[in-house]
């Protein structure tokens, strides 16, 4: 992420210094303002998920979802501790059923989980690769933008988007199975 | 049918969890406590992928990084209409979405470009802002060689589905 960060960084001050000396804070600053009001709106969504996660949780209901994912998890990510593996479920179905609320709640506290553990370079890397790559079944936002502009048939990219969805996860899956060492 | 998915979950749960005799506000309160210093945590990652996202732009090196590439993708088989979405969508998903929304008024949601445009969106996903957000509460970020890989797979689904629109 330094590397990234800081590459994009050093050549897009210098670029403006040269073209648009003004640009450069202004370009920080809306991109600052444009956090704070995500952050907002995160808060929101986090509040009302992570309040209806933890009845879940009360429940007993999360460890079983976890069990149902269980051989599937064992397959991608190899052994995970209860704790982490209870968190990578839950995110995965909220992916696949396209509540992007509850993916990021899911999400941070299942690295967090797998970070604690040690050792699960390969787990976590698995794991990003898998969310970063999108495991959508339906891709309802697009759906919607869709059907307020006035396609004719709104719903006729659903195929290729689960199969393109699955091309990027497939290519993902296996470049970290090849690339990244260290499965437990 | 999505939007039947999510009432559907919340009602089950609520249920299951009045049978098992769970106090419903209790837990629900004890849930959103951890909401803000959640929120509050993963900020400082949003500031920096936003300030990477709008200096990325505001410098022209997107568009820079456009032009130069737009020859290798034009191999591939994105038309260069799409080049600028596809460059766009790991760094930021409001971003995309506005193109989508021009790319929709300019050449028809019914248009090839469209479709294409709808399922490149659909297909990937905010790469750089997942890396900031879930790795918020890690100490070991060693991202590089995951971040590579999520690009390198996003963009092989992106020259797949300008294939596959035109067959689809």
């Amino acid at each position: 992420m330094n590397v990234i960060f800081g590459t994009v960084l050093i050549s897009a001050v210098a670029l403006l210094l040269f073209f648009n000396p003004d640009g450069a804070l202004a370009a920080m600053l809306s991109g600052g303002e444009k956090a704070l009001s995500l952050t907002l709106k995160m808060a929101v969504i986090y509040a009302v998920w992570l309040g209806i996660f933890s009845l879940a949780e009360k429940t007993g209901l999360t460890e079983k979802t976890a069990k149902v994912l269980s051989p599937f998890n064992k397959l991608l990510f190899g052994k995970l501790p209860p704790p982490a593996e209870k968190y990578v479920s839950l995110n995965l179905s909220a992916n696949l059923l396209g509540m992007s609320g509850a993916t990021t709640p899911m999400g941070i506290k299942a690295v967090e989980e797998l970070d604690k553990f040690g050792g699960t370079a390969y787990a976590t890397a698995m794991f990003f690769v898998i969310n970063a790559t999108s495991v959508q079944l339906i891709p309802s936002s697009v759906l919607a933008l869709r059907t307020q502009v006035g396609a004719t048939n709104p719903s006729d990219i659903i195929l290729p988007t689960i199969l393109a969805t699955l091309v990027s996860s497939v290519v993902g899956i296996l470049l970290v199975k090849i690339f990244v060492k260290g499965k437990a | 049918m999505s939007s039947y998915i999510i009432p559907f979950l919340f009602l089950t749960i609520l249920m299951y969890s009045a049978i098992k005799k769970v106090k419903p506000y209790d837990a629900f309160t004890e849930g959103a406590k951890s909401a803000l210093p959640f929120a509050a945590n993963i900020f400082p990652y949003l500031v920096s992928i936003f300030v990477l996202t709008e200096l990325f732009e505001a410098s022209g090196i997107s568009d820079f990084l456009t032009q130069i590439l737009s020859p290798v993708f034009g191999f591939l088989g994105i038309p260069k209409e799409l080049c600028k979405l596809v460059m766009i969508k790991p760094f930021s998903g409001s971003g995309s979405l506005a193109m989508l929304s021009e790319i929709f008024s300019e050449y028809g949601a019914d248009s090839y470009l469209a479709r294409c445009a709808c399922v490149i969106y659909g297909s990937s996903e905010t790469v750089f802002y997942i890396a900031a957000v879930y790795f918020a509460n890690v100490k070991n970020k060693k991202l590089l060689l995951p971040i590579i890989i999520s690009l390198f797979a996003s963009f092989c689904s992106c020259v797949f589905a300008c294939f596959i629109c035109k067959i689809m």
